[in-house]
């Protein structure tokens, strides 16, 4: 919770649209949003009734990180097996 | 009209709930780049880095040189004014924010101009099979 305190005054103490976010620490936290509003956008396009969206994005939102999640370790596995 | 305002393609034939959802969506994502990486993530081709117009200009090359925008311009006049702004800040000598931020920022705004993209495409053909 301190850190999070910590973060929001530094949000504020630069100028927002003007300075970048010091987010340096917390870079791949930023990978939700973006993925959310995909997930958002892309099952509003696709589903035919809008009360499907919020079930069907949910489930996107998942299969996404998870994929993401599971090449990462893939990429790491093979970069660590090049370095031996 | 729907890259005018992303999502008034959907409201145009009567879908509200979805286009407010697209658009809405589509904003917050593109603002959120703006947030993240500084306005100063769009780079307008024809200005250079100190914000100076460029001369003898040739489009390809410049569209090579700053492929992202190609995505961000997508969101519509929200890019337009965000350019605006961007050009503003390089007169005033603001540098561009570097590294992750910036490149998060950058994905960020195009990702918001690419998904726009596919909901102009699907509110024009959702129109065209309501006429037709």
């Amino acid at each position: 919770m301190p850190a999070m305190v910590a973060l929001l005054s530094q949000v504020w103490s630069r100028a927002p649209f003007v300075a970048p976010l010091p987010v340096w620490n917390y870079w791949y936290l930023l990978l939700l949003p973006l993925v959310a509003a995909i997930a958002v956008v892309y099952k509003s396009i696709r589903c035919g009734s809008m009360r499907q969206v919020p079930r069907e994005a949910a489930i996107l939102f998942v299969v996404i990180l998870v994929v993401m999640v599971l090449a990462a370790g893939a990429l790491a596995g093979l970069v660590t097996l090049l370095e031996m | 009209m729907a890259w005018l305002l992303p999502g008034a393609g959907y409201l145009l034939i009567g879908q509200r709930t979805r286009g407010l959802t697209v658009g809405i969506s589509v904003l917050t994502l593109f603002l959120a780049g703006l947030l993240i990486g500084g306005v100063r993530v769009i780079e307008v081709p024809g200005f250079d880095g100190t914000g100076q117009r460029q001369r003898d200009v040739r489009v390809i090359h410049e569209i090579q040189e700053k492929p992202w925008f190609v995505g961000q311009i997508l969101t519509g006049p929200a890019c337009l004014i965000g350019g605006w702004f961007s050009i503003d800040l390089a007169h005033q000598r603001i540098p561009r924010s570097h590294g992750r931020v910036n490149e998060i920022g950058t994905l960020y705004t195009a990702v918001a101009g690419m998904l726009n993209l596919m909901a102009i495409i699907d509110s024009a053909y959702r129109g065209a099979s309501r006429q037709g």
